[in-house]
């Protein structure tokens, strides 16, 4: 009877919520066996009031209501104490007899439905739903919601874990949602097997909860992404929409709704192909930090930048690839099993025949790129012996055969899933990171090749950290009147606070003020409130910093080289107080 | 015509039909009032009970309230009768008849509301 229209207005997807759903639905699948046992008593119970019996004198008697009832009672739950209040005749044994049996059935059906139902799917589901429903309403923190929890949603929702954040996942295959229960995680994690494009899911899953502050859409299948993005868009218009997709139609279509950030894996790896083609100082760096915390510097890859490539595999990723690589005005031979298009080779690249077509004594570089892990790295090891020489790349589908590449130790490892939940990850994670990431290729090779080199020099070879820091009244309380004072330059806040002389461990990469952002900000650049700037560096510089930031005794030795005594009463005594104070 | 509702329809009756059996007569006479009727009135009102179980709709929902205060009462009135019969030692006096009847008379009341929810659902029924 809830058949009123509904106030036109904020549109909801959360279904009228409905806390005993599942109370009413044992009720109503116990409604016959319950009914059974009722008749079952009641024809038993009647029964015996109506036998004949008899006293122990011999006088003819009837059993009352309540003596039926009890008797009926401890019978037909098997306790049986007897035959009371007399000893029974003939007539009223054969009754009980006939309700013993019955008895039995009914209790049987009884407990059957209940066992039945208590395994029953649709009503395991009502529970998970339910119990699902309750922890994201509970959510108190601002979580992601997590659609799709595959490879790529697996690997981004442990990164994010271990950075604190909260997480929702839906995800229409049982196991992807038991791994939540298998892995370690920090935070308890709610999950539900669900289809990621019901509306009313993504509403229990709290796409309208005020602590959501993204969805992100990373199932295998488009349109069930585009359905998320587009759902998003249209219940909560300014919620940040990440969604990952291979087709740019699909692509498109997304970007029809709202604003979703689309990340496409192979067409990502086009740009990171061009990139190491032409800046190979660029994309170590890119490299390095979007490999996030605790990655080592990676080597600069030296791609052959002339001469002829092989591409075994012709699907969506090897048409993308190669496009890029003739895109750059690069020489392409492609096999594949059926050659779509002129100038393929047709076959099993495996065999020798098919692999002798390709001329790979004469190639330069070769990337095994087929959506089978196995033929991969049977491929490698063919082209290595054809050619020692050759500039290997290869396509790794699956993460459990990461150990397999590792030895084969290819030149270039395309893992399609995790550049895509890096991508995602470094989006959520630091936003600024991202945009250094954006902006940083246009800045020229030989400037990533200068900042590796600063990195190196500073931080060592291995990334601490990437964070950032804002200059506000709040998070910078010591620097306020130093940022007023329009005489801050970014290199007296790099001071170290043991020794003014000496930098902290940690280089500026980008200065954000307002919309405008500057990549390598120079020591000499004046900062002012409001200002973010992106750190890497060392943990103990971060502490450094935030130190010279919070504490006003060491903001004022790091800023103007004074030494201000940290109590009150030495400050009154001695009459030096932090200018910096106020 | 569905089996369904012609099966409630005719627990929700002959519930109230039961009740109305037993209280009629002297509220004092236990002559007048038959415990196999009583009986009866328990089993059918338990087993209409059970009927309106898992229904959702608004008018469900009071369908089941009142039967669930006419089990209760119904209830209370059998415990009165096996307090006379059993505890007391008294057996059946006019006042304890009084208590038993007066109690099935409150069931009465709700198995009435009960059948003027009938009613009133197949008069607003309307085929859609």
């Amino acid at each position: 009877m809830d058949g009123k229209p509904r106030p036109k207005g904020r549109t909801t997807v959360t279904r009228p919520t409905e806390p005993s759903s599942t109370i009413f639905l044992i009720l109503r699948r116990m409604r016959a066996p319950l009914i059974v046992l009722i008749v079952i008593f009641a024809i038993s119970v009647l029964g015996l009031t109506l036998m004949p019996g008899q006293d122990p004198e011999g006088r003819p008697t009837r059993m009352g209501f309540f003596d039926a009832f009890y008797f009926m009672s401890y019978t037909a739950t098997t306790i049986g104490y007897g035959e009371i209040p007399h000893s029974f005749t003939g007539a009223q044994r054969l009754w009980v007899i006939a309700s013993i049996y019955l008895s039995v059935v009914g209790w049987a059906y009884a407990i059957g439905s209940l066992l039945t139902l208590v395994r029953d799917r649709a009503f395991r589901e009502a529970l998970a739903l339910r119990r699902f429903t309750r922890q994201v309403v509970h959510m108190r923190e601002p979580f992601l919601l997590i659609v799709g929890y595959g490879q790529t949603g697996q690997l981004l929702g442990h990164a994010l874990d271990s950075l604190g954040r909260r997480l929702v996942v839906l995800d229409d295959t049982p196991e992807h949602v038991d791994s939540l229960d298998i892995d370690a995680y920090y935070a308890d994690v709610p999950g539900l097997v669900a289809d990621g494009a019901n509306p009313h899911m993504l509403g229990a899953a709290g796409l309208e909860h005020p602590q959501c502050e993204g969805v992100v859409a990373l199932t295998n299948n488009d349109e069930v992404n585009l359905t998320v993005a587009m759902t998003a868009a249209l219940i909560r218009p300014n919620l940040p929409v990440i969604a990952r997709t291979v087709s740019p139609v699909i692509e498109h279509r997304m970007r029809a709704f709202g604003s979703p950030t689309v990340v496409n894996p192979f067409d990502r790896f086009g740009d990171h192909i061009r990139l190491a083609l032409h800046q190979p100082s660029s994309f170590q760096l890119l490299a390095w930090l979007i490999k996030g915390e605790g990655a080592t510097l990676p080597e600069r890859g030296r791609p052959p930048t002339s001469g002829r490539w092989v591409v075994c595999g012709y699907g969506r990723f090897g048409h993308k690839l190669v496009d890029d690589l003739r895109a750059d005005g690069l020489e392409v031979t492609v096999i594949d099993l059926s050659a779509t298009e002129p100038g393929v080779i047709e076959g099993d690249a495996s065999e020798p025949t098919v692999m002798a077509q390709a001329a790979l004594s004469s190639a330069v570089g070769f990337v095994a790129g087929t959506h089978n892990d196995a033929t991969n790295l049977s491929l490698v090891a063919a082209a290595r012996k054809e050619n020692p020489s050759l500039f290997i790349g290869a396509r790794q589908n699956r993460p459990r055969n990461a150990p397999l590449f590792a030895t084969m130790d290819v030149d270039w490892l395309l893992v399609p899933a995790e550049t895509a939940a890096r991508e995602i990850y470094a989006q959520l994670s630091t936003p600024l990171t991202w945009r250094f990431l954006q902006e940083m290729p246009a800045r020229g090779d030989d400037w990533a090749a200068e900042t590796i080199t600063m990195l190196d020099a500073h931080c060592g070879s291995r990334l601490d950290g990437l964070w950032k820091v804002t200059l506000t009244e709040r998070e910078a309380p010591a620097l306020t009147a130093w940022l007023r004072s329009d005489r801050a330059p970014l290199g007296d806040l790099m001071r170290c606070p043991h020794d003014r002389d000496q930098r902290i461990a940690a280089v500026p990469l980008l200065l954000l003020r307002g919309d405008e952002s500057t990549l390598g900000p120079s020591d000499d650049t004046l900062l002012r409130t409001g200002d973010q700037i992106l750190f890497a560096g060392r943990r103990i510089a971060r502490r450094d910093l935030l130190d010279t930031m919070t504490n006003h005794v060491v903001s004022e030795y790091v800023l103007y080289g004074r030494t201000v005594p940290a109590g009150w009463l030495w400050q009154q005594v001695t009459g030096r107080k932090p200018s910096t104070h106020r | 015509m569905s089996l369904e509702k012609v099966i409630f329809g005719f627990f929700v009756l002959l519930a109230a039909t039961l009740n109305f059996g037993f209280f009629i007569g002297d509220i004092s006479d236990p002559a007048l009032h038959n415990e196999y009727e009583l009986f009866a009135a328990v089993v059918v009102n338990l087993i209409a009970t059970v009927l309106k179980f898992g229904d959702r709709t608004q008018i469900g929902a009071v369908h089941l309230a009142t039967s669930l205060v006419a089990d209760l009462q119904l209830i209370a009135a059998t415990l009165a009768w096996v307090y006379a019969t059993q505890i007391s030692g008294a057996g059946m006096t006019g006042e304890a008849t009084a208590s038993v009847v007066s109690l099935s008379g409150g069931a009465l009341l709700a198995n009435l509301v009960s059948v003027a929810l009938l009613v009133i659902e197949t008069v607003s029924f309307n085929r859609r």
